[in-house]
C-alpha cells in the first residue's frame, strides 16, 4: 500500500511570507502532488474601482494593489484609460514612464534575489542585496517623491519632471549598482553553497512551461521566449536596448540568472532613457469620458500584467479586471513542485517571487 | 575560508550601512511629497480639490451663512498631489509642503473623528441645499 503524507505550507507559516496555502502530498521526502489555495486577503479592489472611485482616481487605487509594482499597475490602468479616451502620450511622457517601470523591475528583482539567498541560508547575502537595493529605492524616491507608493503616473502624463540633478543622481546610483550586480553575478555563479543548493532544483521544463502557460522570469528561465515588452508596441523598448534574456535549464539557478541579467539590461535601458530623453510637456489634457473596452498588457517584474477596463461614457467605470502575473503562473508553479524534495519547497517558492496579496487583491 | 575570514575582519572596520533611525533623522530628498497646506485667503471655494481627491481627505463643511470650512485629514491623504494640480490657485490656496506627518495618536481622532466630520459635512450640505430651495420657492410665491 502506498503511503503518503499531507503537509501544508502556509498561509501562516514561518517559511512563507505570502498569504497562500500549498498542500503538498509527500511520499517520504518527495512531493508528488500539490494543491494551492489563494484568496486569503481579498480586498475588493476591482469593485471599489467601479463603485467608489471615478475613473480619474482609479489609477491611484490600483497602485495600492501591490507595494512593489505599484508603478506597473498604475501604468497599465492609465494606458487602458488613455486608450478609451483616444489619447496618446508624447515621447517624453513615454520615456519617463518607462524609466520608472524599469527602475521598479530592478528593485523587485533584487528583492527576489535577496529572498532566494536567504532561503539558501545565506543571511549575509540577503542583507547585502537589500542594502544595495537602497540605491534604486533612493532614485525612485527622488524622482517620485515617495519611497513606495510612487503615484507618479496620472492620466495624460506623469506628475513630476526629471531635472538635470535627478538625471545625475540616477546615473551615479546606477553606476554603483551595476558594480554590485556584477559582483552578485559572480557570487550566484561561483559560490559553492548557492550553486549546490540551486542548480538542478525546482526544474520547469520548456514543454511544461508551454503547457502550463508560464510567464515572466519563470518562463524565460525555462527557455520560453515570452515577454510583453517584445510583444507590444506601447513603448519603444527595442530602440532603447531591450534584450530578451533567456536561460535554458529552468531551475532556481536559471531563474536567479534571468533576474540578474535582466537587472543589467534594465540598468542599460535606464541609462539610455536618460541620455535620450526627448523634450516636451509632461502633462497633457486627456479630455472626455472613457467609452468602450480596452485591454492592456504590461510586463511587470514578475511577468505579464493584464488589465481590462470598460467604460460607458460616464465618470464611473463599468468594469476593471486585473489579472496579476502570479495568478497566471500558479499552474506552472505547481508543476515545478512535483518531484521536488519537500525541504526545497520554500526555496523554490521564493524563486517564483510570488505576490499573493496582489493575486487575491 | 581564509579569504572569508579576512573579509569578516575587514568588515569590522567598515562604516555601518544601516541608519540609526530614531537617534538620527532620515534625510528626506528635496521634493518629498509631504503635507498638503492650505491658504484660506486665496481659496475661492471651488471645491475642485475635494472632488478630485481619491480617498476624500479634503472636505468642506457648509455653514448656514454660506461660508465653507476647509478640513484636511493628513492620515487619510495619500499625498498624491492631485488636489494641488486641480486647484486653480496652486501655491496660494493649496500647495504640497515637504513636511512629513507624524503618526496619529488617539487624541487626533484620525478615524472616528473624521467619520463624524464626514457625516456632518454631508448633512450640512443637504441642509444648506434644502434651505436654499425653500428660500427660492418662497421668493417665487411672494412674487
Ligand atoms: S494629496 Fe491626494 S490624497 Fe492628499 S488631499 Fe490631495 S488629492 Fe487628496
Ligand atoms: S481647489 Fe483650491 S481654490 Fe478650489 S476650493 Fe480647493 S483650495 Fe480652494
Amino acid at each position: 500500500m502506498k503511503k503518503t503524507v499531507q503537509i501544508p505550507l502556509g498561509s501562516q507559516h514561518i517559511s512563507l511570507l505570502e498569504p497562500i496555502r500549498f498542500k503538498f502530498e509527500c511520499e517520504n521526502e518527495k512531493i508528488i502532488g500539490v494543491d494551492a489555495d489563494v484568496g486569503f486577503v481579498h480586498r475588493g479592489v476591482e469593485l471599489a474601482c467601479t463603485r467608489s472611485f471615478e475613473f480619474k482616481q482609479v489609477g491611484y487605487v490600483v497602485a495600492r494593489v501591490c507595494g512593489l509594482c505599484a508603478i506597473t499597475h498604475s501604468l497599465s490602468y492609465t494606458l487602458a484609460a488613455e486608450k478609451l479616451l483616444g489619447y496618446e502620450a508624447n515621447d517624453r511622457i513615454k520615456y519617463l514612464r518607462m524609466l520608472m517601470v524599469e527602475l521598479d523591475r530592478i528593485h523587485s528583482h533584487m528583492l527576489c534575489l535577496a529572498h532566494t539567498a536567504e532561503n539558501a541560508g545565506f543571511e549575509a547575502l540577503f542583507m547585502q542585496i537589500m542594502s544595495d537595493r537602497e540605491l534604486v529605492m533612493e532614485v525612485q524616491e527622488a524622482i517620485s517623491g515617495n519611497r513606495v507608493q510612487f503615484d507618479y503616473i496620472s492620466i495624460g502624463g506623469v506628475n513630476r519632471d526629471l531635472t538635470p540633478e535627478l538625471s545625475a543622481l540616477v546615473h551615479k546610483n546606477l553606476t554603483l549598482l551595476s558594480e554590485k550586480v556584477d559582483m552578485l553575478i559572480g557570487l550566484f555563479e561561483n559560490n559553492w553553497s548557492l550553486s549546490l543548493k540551486y542548480k538542478g532544483v525546482g526544474v520547469l521544463s520548456l514543454e511544461d512551461a508551454y503547457t502550463y502557460n508560464a510567464l515572466g522570469p519563470l518562463a524565460r528561465a525555462a527557455g520560453l521566449a515570452t515577454d510583453v515588452r517584445a510583444e507590444t508596441n506601447d513603448f519603444p523598448y527595442e530602440a532603447l536596448g531591450y534584450k530578451m534574456i533567456l536561460e535554458s535549464t529552468g531551475d532556481i539557478h536559471a531563474r536567479n540568472f534571468v533576474r540578474l541579467r535582466e537587472i543589467v539590461n534594465s540598468i542599460e535601458m535606464c541609462r539610455n532613457i536618460i541620455d535620450n530623453l526627448p523634450s516636451g510637456e509632461i502633462q497633457e489634457k486627456a479630455k472626455g469620458k472613457p467609452n468602450g473596452e480596452a485591454v492592456v498588457r504590461v510586463e511587470a517584474p514578475r511577468g505579464e500584467l493584464f488589465y481590462l477596463v470598460r467604460g460607458n461614457g460616464q465618470n464611473m467605470l463599468e468594469r476593471v479586471r486585473i489579472k496579476t502575473p502570479t495568478f497566471s503562473a500558479i499552474p506552472a508553479m505547481m508543476e515545478v513542485f512535483k518531484g521536488a524534495e519537500y525541504a526545497d519547497a520554500p526555496a523554490i517558492l521564493a524563486s517564483f517571487d510570488p505576490c499573493m496579496s496582489c493575486t487575491a487583491k | 575560508m581564509f579569504r572569508s575570514m579576512l573579509e569578516a575582519f575587514k568588515n569590522l572596520f567598515k562604516p555601518v550601512r544601516t541608519h540609526p533611525y530614531p537617534a538620527e533623522d532620515i534625510v528626506l530628498p528635496s521634493g518629498y511629497r509631504g503635507l498638503i497646506e492650505y491658504g484660506i485667503d486665496a481659496c475661492i471655494f471651488c471645491d475642485k480639490c475635494e472632488k478630485v481627491c481619491p480617498p476624500g481627505a479634503i472636505l468642506f463643511y457648509q455653514h448656514e451663512s454660506g461660508e465653507k470650512e476647509y478640513r484636511y485629514n493628513p492620515w487619510l491623504c495619500i499625498y498624491c498631489g492631485e488636489c494641488v494640480r486641480a486647484c486653480p490657485k496652486p501655491e496660494e490656496a493649496l500647495w504640497q509642503s515637504e513636511i512629513k506627518q507624524r503618526p496619529a495618536v488617539v487624541e487626533d481622532g484620525a478615524n472616528e473623528g473624521w467619520f463624524a466630520w464626514e457625516e456632518a459635512c454631508k448633512k450640512s450640505r443637504e441642509e444648506y441645499a434644502a434651505a436654499k430651495k425653500a428660500a427660492k420657492t418662497q421668493n417665487k410665491s411672494e412674487e
